[in-house]
């Protein structure tokens, strides 16, 4: 029998169903859209980030932009978009909407304003009363808005994450997370920060400051604006490591809960991140790239995922992978490996030979027609013959002695 | 991963409507597709099983890169009818066959759909050129303008022979341009890389049958026989002299010139047709029968589809555009008063295979039965025209002239390669060997061996 494990999870006393947030972004720019995302399955969502009425805000044509690789259309994705041009009213009404029609979904309302403590104060407490289940403030957009003071402006400086946390926290009825940017030397160092000023949960990252390509024929930078370019947010498939890693890092470093962004596009994705100590994750690029219903699978295959291994709970895999990421120099000297080739599995087309040829140790022997071989006294197990083999298990590793 | 691309083709109903080409060339999102399958073996077995050694995978990664003349040049650097080598050759034998992708239980790289997305790149910028080597004042005469002839005098003008090619048709190209239809192949490919050939200062005359080898000797330091294989051999068998009854090579010869306005083709509208044999040859001469208009084609083989020698692509052509495969069945004669009418059959049994590993076969007695037909074409295979070889004066062989391993002829200056002396390979073969012998006569005339 299949058993159904529980996949609810507990997020600052809040209830998920799932543990599958949309992020502040397109996909939530109207409690409309929001609405359609519930009906699909998310179990909450973080709206397109709100910023006081008497700040300006403009929409580029166009801003967005991809890289892909060889067949891959895209693996990365970049925005110059700005935080929503939707008056504070507006959202107030459409929260309201929301809530009544889907009052056991969680609603974040996401925030930003310069760094005047009154201006987020006076966010906070509206967009609070309006009925949120929870505030974000995005401390972390790394185009257009740090121009003018806002964004990562803020999430860069421990000073500002501190006074604007503690300013939110002031008049906010509901719990309040800070939405923190990768581009910083030490994203641990600004999560401590807001964990010292009140913040209720930390969600990272942001969007990693990039240059998504250029234009190798009109010389333009893209996303390109009438010929020109800034620099901007890239996400998607390709962040996944720097968002894992800044969020083992938050966990590691701080005892509030971590939503999990960057990258997550599968179940899969999701499953990583929640062991490494997110407690949620939030998705963005690739609702934008398939549309909400995606989320349908990944509750699915979290469900079977855990079902498979005998979980009853998904509380049962949060940061399960934790312990085992240490300091480089805690890792295990003595342990000593060689690589082996499955003679009957491998395919000859001698890739293994050339990478370790050219980029490792010299230590594979290949002829056309016939098996690669390792010469073990020569292989330093580097990992880069079983990387780069295209046969599943045809190269592995055996362990020897010293 | 995404799987192997597979470019629009023409339906069959409307293909045989017309001659044309009937697959389309890979665009630039496929052909990037296409080339990321490839994994850029080392020692790689594609180019092993390339007769003129291509590097494959290098072309296939600067299309990956979007290089595509930097591709081209790969190609070229290889094979001077690169172009034409991507439509006509039979890459499930030969490099496709041998890609690793098999291995992975995949289909391989469309290495052949690559080929021609390199070559129609390079087109419109004008076909890469190398350089060439200062005049030696030497000079070579080439009989034959078919792709062996073609391959040598490209060879020997880019070390600086002054080259003359002489052929009996009307234009060279051999059976790029008379035996293979468009259908396989624009005739503009083979005519734009021998425009290419051409511009390396080789001199192509036509019309021109040429029978003094000797003669030629005394203007020219060294000969290249290159006259490939332009008869169709017979089956021997009663009524084969009948009206109705054709050879392979003469039928696509006399569709080829007729689609190029010089003459008439046969005419089989509404007729049924026996093609008899089983090879690449006989594939091409339904697929031309169907395309006249015959009513009823029928391809009439010995053994079964298995042993059948075509490649399998061209068999699936056949079966697609309506040919009817009569295997296991040989013909005993044809029936006819002033023409054809029918042809007897007899029924045929597989036995062991031989040493070749080709299984034998045997009539099943008993078995004869008719089959009503219009027309035959018979091909068998082909060969050399006797008389011609023999007016040559070189050594021949089971109707092969003989060469060495450097394609010298018994007659010392007289090199021979392609269909001539293979007996009726592809044309990448041809290619190659017009290659060897290419340099073998240039360290010949250098004063080597």
């Amino acid at each position: 029998m299949v058993s159904k494990p529980d996949i609810t999870v507990k997020f600052c006393k809040l209830e998920l169903e799932n543990p599958f947030l949309l992020s502040s972004a397109p996909p939530t720019c109207t409690g409309e859209m929001i609405m359609r995302a519930f009906e699909e399955g998310w179990a909450g969502a973080v709206t397109k980030t709100i910023k006081p009425d008497k700040t300006p805000v403009y929409d580029l044509d166009n801003r967005f932009g991809i890289m892909g690789f060889e067949d891959k259309q895209m693996i990365l994705f970049e925005n110059i978009e700005e935080v929503t041009k939707r008056p504070v009213g507006t959202w107030v009404k459409e929260i309201k909407e929301v809530k009544k029609k889907f009052p056991d979904k969680i609603l974040i309302g996401s925030l930003m304003a310069e760094p005047k403590e009154e201006d987020w104060e006076e966010l906070a407490r509206t967009i609070s009363e309006a009925g949120v289940d929870m505030l974000e403030l995005n401390l972390g957009c790394p185009h257009g808005m740090p121009e003018r003071g806002m964004g990562a402006f803020c999430g860069q400086r421990p000073d500002l994450i501190d006074r604007l946390t503690r300013a939110a926290k002031r008049t906010s009825s509901v719990p309040v997370m800070v939405k923190l940017t990768p581009n910083v030397t030490d994203i641990a160092l600004m999560a401590q920060s807001a964990e010292k000023a009140g913040a209720d949960a930390i969600s990272a990252i942001n969007t990693v400051l990039g240059l998504i390509g250029i234009n190798i024929d009109t010389f333009e930078p893209m996303p390109t604006v009438d010929g020109k370019s800034t620099f901007g947010g890239m996400s998607g498939p390709g962040v996944k490591p720097i968002g894992q890693r800044c969020v083992a890092q938050i966990a590691q470093a701080t005892n509030i809960p971590v939503s999990g962004i960057g990258g997550v596009t599968t179940w899969r994705d999701a499953v990583e991140y929640l062991l490494v100590g997110a407690n949620n994750v939030q998705v963005c690029t690739a609702v934008m790239w398939r549309g909400y219903r995606i989320v349908a699978d990944m509750i699915d295959g979290l469900t079977n995922y855990l079902s498979d291994r005998g979980f009853s709970s998904v509380k049962d895999i949060a940061g399960k992978t934790l312990p085992k990421l240490t300091a480089w120099g805690k890792l295990n000297k003595d342990y000593e490996v060689v690589a082996t080739i499955n003679k009957d599995l491998c395919i000859k087309c001698g890739l293994c030979y050339v990478a370790c040829r050219d980029g490792g140790y010299q230590a594979i022997k290949f002829e056309q027609g016939k098996a690669a071989e390792v010469d073990e006294e020569k292989c330093d197990a580097c990992a880069l013959c079983t990387l780069i083999c295209p046969v599943p298990n045809c190269t592995t590793w055996k362990r020897v002695k010293k | 991963m995404s799987g192997r691309m597979h470019p629009k083709t023409v339906s069959s109903q409307d293909r045989i409507k017309g001659f044309e080409p009937y697959v389309s060339n890979l665009d630039e999102r496929m052909a990037l597709y296409e080339a990321a399958r490839c994994l850029m073996c080392y020692d790689p077995p594609c180019k092993s099983a390339c007769p003129t050694g291509i590097n494959i995978p290098e072309f296939i990664y600067r299309i990956k890169t979007g290089n595509h003349y930097g591709s081209a040049k790969v190609i070229r650097e290889s094979n001077v009818f690169g172009g034409e080598c991507g439509y006509v050759c039979p890459v499930e034998r030969l490099c496709e066959s041998k890609c690793v992708r098999n291995n992975l239980n995949e289909e391989p790289v469309a290495i052949s759909l690559l080929q021609r997305f390199a070559y129609e790149k390079e087109k419109p910028k004008g076909l890469v050129k190398f350089k060439c080597a200062p005049s030696n004042k030497k000079k070579v005469a080439i009989i034959g303008a078919g792709p062996a002839s073609l391959s040598a005098a490209y060879e020997l003008a880019r070390m600086g022979y002054g080259v003359t090619v002489c052929d009996s048709n009307p234009r060279p190209g051999g059976l790029m341009i008379y035996g293979i239809l468009p259908w396989k192949a624009a005739w503009s490919v083979a005519e734009s890389e021998i425009d290419y050939i051409k511009s390396y200062g080789v001199k192509v005359v036509t019309k021109k049958k040429i029978t003094d080898v000797k003669a030629l000797l005394k203007d020219y330091d060294a000969v290249f026989i290159g006259t490939g294989t332009t008869e169709s051999s017979r089956m021997g068998i009663p009524g084969e002299e009948l009206p109705g009854v054709y050879l392979a090579q003469d039928f696509l010869f006399s569709v080829a010139k007729y689609l190029k306005g010089e003459g008439k083709a046969p005419n089989l509208k509404g007729k049924r047709v026996a093609v008899i044999g089983g090879g690449d040859t006989a594939i091409d001469a339904a697929c031309t029968s169907v395309r006249l208009g015959a009513d009823r084609v029928y391809v009439v083989y010995r053994r079964s589809l298995t042993e059948m020698p075509a490649v399998p692509y061209g068999k699936m052509q056949a079966k697609e555009e309506g040919v009817e495969f009569l295997l296991l069945t040989s013909p005993v004669r044809i029936k006819g008063d002033k023409k054809v009418t029918s042809l007897v059959c007899v029924k045929m049994e597989l036995g062991a295979p031989d040493e070749s590993g080709r299984r034998s076969v045997k009539p099943i007695k008993g078995s004869e039965f008719l089959l009503d037909v219009d027309a035959v074409i018979v091909a068998v295979g082909q060969r050399p025209e006797e008389d011609v070889l023999r007016s040559f004066g070189v050594k021949v062989d089971k109707g092969l002239i003989v060469v060495n391993d450097n394609f010298a002829t018994s007659i010392k200056g007289v090199y021979a390669g392609g269909d001539a002396v293979n007996g009726g390979e592809t044309v990448v073969e041809a290619v190659a060997e017009g290659k060897k012998a290419a340099a073998a006569i240039d360290k010949h005339l250098r004063g080597g061996k």
